[in-house]
Parts: structure tokens; sequence; C-alpha cells
């Protein structure tokens, strides 16, 4: 009976243990001092993925840089809903619509679950065929979009797909972005973590990651191949949006830069606009299916 | 008709100035180029000049929207050849009201979508088979080569839609408008053999001193001649689906021949038939051997569809009777290797008719009415199609190949460059193989070489 006893006071424990892990949905999160890598992890994702709101709807570019100076550009209008939802299972909503010429019309619709090792539902809206596909997701370790992000680096790398170690504390070096030549985050204390994938063999086999004390962002990463040599940076400016007397940290600036290739993409957010009241309605196949272009 | 894109154009660009937040546009211009790999030096088969423009004007905010496409072009091809000279009238420029691509009024209220004018419907999930997709007429001209959205003819209709839940749609048509699909001309590369076969045999019966009276009986644009949709769509767990029925009359011409004396009389009706489908997809999401694939089907049955009938031997059609075929597909997409795509279809087409080797019944043999050949009562076809995209996207490769299991088919591999984010350039191929009186195997001789060079603005 003491044993049993035990038995289910550890089990009541651990559970409490998982739900205290689990960020509750739109609430803010902030790192402190004495935080395991785990927890700021957590925050880093949670920030990533703008838990912390209801809505949100961003008006973006992307912009396509080869080594010799080249530049491609596609312009994005993308709009989120957090909803956070055990019944069907459902994190969040994302619609992403191109509004650049030569893509104008593609839209796609994805369903992200909060099971972390379920994969995401994607449909694709097709102009020339003027018909929804439900599409495979794509490999996580693909481009995004054409861009030196991979597709887990923007959207499908979760918390429970590495495992964490805190290097330590440190003030960054500062970035100096090749898009606008400015030095960002200088100076700002971070905590210095280094993320390796549980998959293995991977493209990569670490991440440093560099994560702003203050709003716990992810503010520069460098990423290592199998044979640990560095092969690509990311780095991402923030901006603090007050919204009904809360502070949102949302990323308005990112520069990858693959180092092999001398190719970088840098993406741009404006327009940014967060609990809006976005209805769920807009996050449907009948949604995609009205689109005109 | 050049004067009304040129006032649309004007009207778009004044519009623009005194309301800019309110009016977008895009448009493009494009080269279609292409040679018949026979004849590399000479045999060029279209030089196509395509001007497309586009433009939507928000009445009020997403509420009430006005979009309306345009688009010209002209084949050069048809006047530089003289072998082409006789398809130039049908061929060489855009033809009735086809210019007019898009032209509706958008009106959004909470759970009601209405889309009133004229544009295209797209149902089932089949990717360059038409099992459910069959609301629009379809222009084959060029065959099933260029996109769906410029095969699919647009129709006037009122497309009335209600969402009673999330993620579920009831789809109401009403189409008043009926068009005929259009195939190509006698001298064109893509003329099916069936229109050839029956010229020579009206040239033949003509030196014979036999004369011809072709009736064209269009269907009338009448409350009652209307086609009818309904289209429900839902989901199960993670399974779409949907549920379709089409009351419409058929848009391609079905030719009853008799014959009087010396006088043949030629019938072209646009027999009425129902279709009764269903459609799904889905993906599989969880971890196990099948995460990752997507999964997805169509199923139509066809309720008095006029199917050609005739001799199997002799090659040539006796009519048409109102059978009740069925058609289904199965189609499975995965990524693989990182960056490459791969989706293969498989699909049967089950036509209604007698068994073989009954004498009485050999004259219920079904007819390709491509061609007048022989069909299987089972029609087996398949796709593979291989995708991929390398130095960022700029560079796109595919191939596909469609066949039969007549060995006969079509390759089709393609290369989509990116000069600038608004120029792409393609290089492609179609090979065409088998024998002529099947779909792929008459255009044999057919093989072209071509490059399209695509501008956006």
């Amino acid at each position: 009976m003491k044993k049993l006893l035990v038995l289910l006071a550890a089990i009541v424990l651990m559970a409490n243990i998982g739900l205290a892990a689990e960020l509750e949905y739109f609430q803010i999160y902030k790192p402190k001092e004495g935080m395991t890598a785990d927890e700021i992890m957590r925050i880093e994702y949670f920030v990533k993925y703008t838990l912390f709101a209801h809505d949100a709807h961003f008006e973006g570019k992307a912009l396509f840089v080869d080594k010799a100076g080249s530049v491609l550009e596609k312009t994005t209008l993308r709009e989120r809903i957090t909803l956070g939802r055990k019944s069907d299972d459902i994190a969040y909503k994302d619609l992403v619509m191109f509004t650049s010429p030569q893509v104008k019309g593609l839209a796609t619709l994805t369903w992200t679950y909060m099971n972390p090792k379920r994969q995401q539902d994607s449909w694709l809206w097709i102009p020339s065929l003027r018909r929804i596909r439900k599409i495979s997701a794509a490999n996580s370790d693909d481009t995004f979009m054409g861009s030196d992000f991979t597709v887990e680096d923007i959207l499908t790398r979760r918390f429970d797909d590495e495992t964490y170690t805190l290097i330590g504390s440190e003030n960054f070096k500062g970035y100096t972005c090749e898009y606008d030549k400015k030095t960002y985050f200088k100076g700002v204390p971070c905590f210095v973590i280094e993320a390796k994938p549980i998959k293995k063999p991977w493209y990569y086999s670490k991440r440093i990651l560099w994560v702003d004390k203050d709003t716990g962002g992810g503010i520069y990463e460098e990423m290592y191949d199998p044979l640990g040599r560095m092969f690509k940076t990311i780095f991402k400016d923030y901006e603090i949006i007050n919204v009904n007397g809360k502070e949102y940290a949302v990323q308005v600036l990112l520069e990858g830069k693959d180092l092999r290739t001398g190719h970088r993409t840098v993406i741009i957010n404006s327009d940014i606009k967060f609990d809006g009241g976005l209805s769920e309605d807009l996050f449907t196949e009948r949604a995609l299916m009205q689109s005109r272009w | 008709m050049k004067k009304y894109i040129w006032i649309l154009i004007l009207f778009l660009l004044t519009s623009l100035a005194y309301a800019e937040d309110k009016l977008s546009f895009s448009g493009s211009l494009k080269n279609e180029t292409s040679i018949r790999i026979e004849n590399l030096n000479g045999d060029l088969t279209k030089e196509k000049n395509i001007v497309e423009l586009a433009g939507q004007y928000k009445i009020n905010g997403d509420e009430l929207v006005f979009f309306t496409k345009a688009k010209y072009w002209y084949d050069a091809a048809y006047d530089a050849r003289d072998k082409l000279d006789i398809a130039q009238h049908y061929e060489g420029h855009i033809q009735r009201s086809d210019w007019l691509r898009d032209c509706y009024l958008d009106y959004t209220n909470g759970p009601w979508f209405l889309r009133l004018g004229k544009q295209q419907v797209a149902w089932g999930q089949a990717d360059g088979i038409t099992i459910l997709d069959r609301v629009n007429p379809v222009d084959l001209r060029e065959f099933w080569l260029p996109d769906m959205q410029d095969i699919r003819i647009p129709l006037w209709m009122a497309n009335i839609n209600y969402s009673p839940k999330l993620n579920s749609n009831l789809q109401l048509l009403f189409v008043p408008d009926w068009e005929q699909s259009e195939a190509a001309y006698l001298g064109a590369p893509f003329v099916f053999r069936s229109f050839t076969e029956f010229d020579a045999f009206m040239q033949l019966m003509m030196r014979n001193h036999f004369t011809w009276d072709v009736k064209l009986n269009p269907v009338g644009h009448q409350f009652n001649n209307a086609t009818w949709g309904l289209q429900w769509s839902d989901r199960i767990g993670d399974l779409d689906y949907t549920l379709n029925f089409l009351y419409s009359h058929y848009t391609s011409a079905r030719n009853v021949i008799s014959l009087t004396g010396t006088k043949y009389t030629v019938n072209r009706n646009f027999p009425l038939y129902r279709i009764y489908g269903c459609s799904f997809n889905k993906t599989f999401t969880n971890p196990g051997p099948m995460q990752g694939i997507t999964l997805r089907g169509d199923f139509a049955y066809y309720n008095d569809e006029p199917t050609y009938f005739g001799s199997p031997t002799a090659a040539s059609t006796k009519g048409y009777k109102r059978w009740d075929n069925k058609f289904w597909l199965i189609g499975i997409d995965r990524n693989f290797l990182t960056r490459w795509t791969g989706s293969f279809q498989f699909s049967q087409y089950i036509l209604e008719h007698a068994k073989v080797g009954r004498t009485a019944a050999q004259e219920t043999y079904p007819m390709n009415a491509y061609t007048y050949g022989p069909m299987d009562q089972v029609e087996n076809i398949f796709s593979l199609k291989l995708s991929s995209h390398f130095f960022n996207d700029r560079l796109k490769p595919e191939v596909l190949w469609s066949f039969t299991d007549d060995n006969q088919g079509r390759l089709s591999p393609k290369v989509n460059y990116e000069i600038t984010d608004k120029l792409v350039f393609s290089l492609g191929v179609h090979y065409f193989y088998g024998n002529v009186w099947d779909t792929n195997g008459q255009f044999r001789d057919e093989n072209q070489f071509y490059t399209q060079l695509k501008y956006t603005f």
C-alpha cells in the first residue's frame, strides 16, 4: 500500500512537472537568470511562433541575394490564428498569400498541431489550376520558398526536436546586417545555448543560439554541419509592439546567410497587427477557394 | 474585340489614379514558341503572343469585390506557314468571347459567399484528367497541354456558397450560360484524328456526288437548359471529402449521321447527362510508415453519358449511345530526398458495353471520341510526375509521364528558370507515342520542342 502511494505521488508529481513545462497560450513569458536551457528554449519557441497573441497579420517581403548581388523579391501577406485547442489538437493556423507579380495568387493554408510529433496539414491554392490541392508536408530540411532558411527554420522545428545545453551568458558581440548595414544588439545580455538535433544523421550537427534575456527571442544563431563546420548564420531583429497594454516581441527582420554559396535571404515583416479579431473562418479551404488571382 | 481590351486597360489605369487603395491590377506578356521535333529547321507549330490583364476593385472592403481578367493572343505561325493556313481563322487568334476570362462580383457575409458572373469552377482532386472537373467546357485546340485554367472555358453563372459550420461548405451552381468545347481545326497540329477521318470520308463521298448537310444543335440559353451543380464539402477527422452532383448538357458534340438517297445529314447534338460523384484527400500527419504521404481520389458515375460506339475492326463510329459509365482515380503524393516531389495517379474509365465475341454486340463497342478508335471496356490510365528545385528555387525541372496499359502515352520534361522576379523562361518537350487510334498515339508525329518567356507585372 505504501509503495502504491509513493508510486501515485510520483505519477502526480511527474504530471505536474509536465504541465509546468508546457507554457500556456496567450501569456507573455520572459527568461530569468537561473532558468535551465530547456526552460529558456520553451520561451524562445513561444516567442518565435507568437503564441502569446490570439491572431496576427504581417505584410512582408523576402529578398533573395546571390553572391554576385543579383536580387529577387517576393512579397507576402501572412495571417495567423492561435487556438491551442485540445479537442482537435490544433495549435495554430497560418495563411500565407503571395502578392508579388510572378506568384500572385499562390496561397497556402497550414494547420499546426499541438502534438509535436504530428506533421502539419497544408493546402495550396494553385492559380494555374484554379484549384486547392492538399499537399504533403515539405521535408524539414528543404529550403523554405527558395530561401536560405529551411522549412524547419521557419515553420516546423519544435522544442522536442532538439536537446539543449546552456553554455553561458554573455553580452552579444553585435551583428552588422548586410541588408541595411546597421549593427544590431551590440552589448545586449544573452543566454548562449547549444541545440543538438535528435534526428540523426541530419543536415546540421548543432546550433549555437544567442537568446535575448529581455524578450526571450533568439537573435542570432550559427549552424554547424555534421563535420563541425559552420555553414549558416541566422539573424533576427525584434520590435516590441504594445497591444492592449501587453508587450509583444515580434520578428521584424531576418537575415539568413549560406556561408557555402554566399547566397543570403532577407525577410522583412511590416504592417504588423495583433489581436485584431480574425475569424477562424478565414483559415478554411473555402477561404482559399475565394482566391481571385 | 481589341477595342474592349483597350477600354478595359484605360478603365483600370484611370481608376487607379482615383482609388489606389481599392484597386489593384496585374498582368503578363508571354511568348510561346514550339517546333516539331521531326523538322527543327522549319516546322514552326506555334508562335503565340499573349497579353493578360487582371483588375480587382474592392467596392466595400472584402465584403463586396469586383474582379475581371481579359486575355488576347495571336499565333503568328498560322500566317507564317502555308500548311497551317487552313486553320488560321480558328486558331490564329482568340475566339468567341474567350477574351474575357473572369468578370464577377464577390459577396461575402458571414457563412455566405456568392460569386456572380463569368468564372470557372474546378471540382475534384485529379490532375490533368477531368473526372469531376466538368462544370466548364474545355478548349482542346492545344490538346491537354496548357494549364487547366487556360483549358477551361469560363461561363456566366451564380456560384452560391453557404457554410453551416467550420470547415464545411455547400455550393450551389446555377449556370444559365452554355458554350461548346473547342477542338483543333483541320491543319492545326493537334487536330483530332476523328475530325480528319470524318473530313476524309466527307471529301470522298462528295467526289462520288453525295451531298452533306451538317446541322449544329447548340443548347439554347434558356432556363430549362441550365446546368445545375451541387457540392457538399466537409471534414471527418483529418479526411477532407466532397459529394458532387452535376446536371448538364454534354459540351462536346456527338454526331448522328443519316443517309437519305445521296444526301448525308449530320446532326451535332449535345445530350443531357448527370454526374454523381465524390472526392477525398488525406495527409497522414501522425508518426508511422505513412507519415508525409497524401492520398487523394475522385469517383464519378456518369448517368446517360453520350458515348460513341461502332465496330472495333472498322474503327468507325455508328453514332452514340447514352451509357452509364464510371471513372475513378487515386493519387499519391510524397516529398522525398529533401527537394523532390513525386506524384502518382492511377485511374480507370469503366465503360458500359457488350462483351467481345458476340457478333450482334460488336456494334456496341465503345469508341474513342478523339480518334474513333476502339476503347477497352476498362481503360487503365496512369501518370507519374516528378519535380524539384535548385539554386534557391530559380531552376525548377519537372517531368510528367502519362500513359495507359495500351502502350501509348506522353512524356513531357520541362525546366523553368527564373531570370528575374518578373521574368521566367521555360524549355520543354512533348513526346507522344503509341497507336494512332489512341488518345496520345494519334499525335506521335507531332512531338514538339517548345520555349516560353513570361513577363509579369
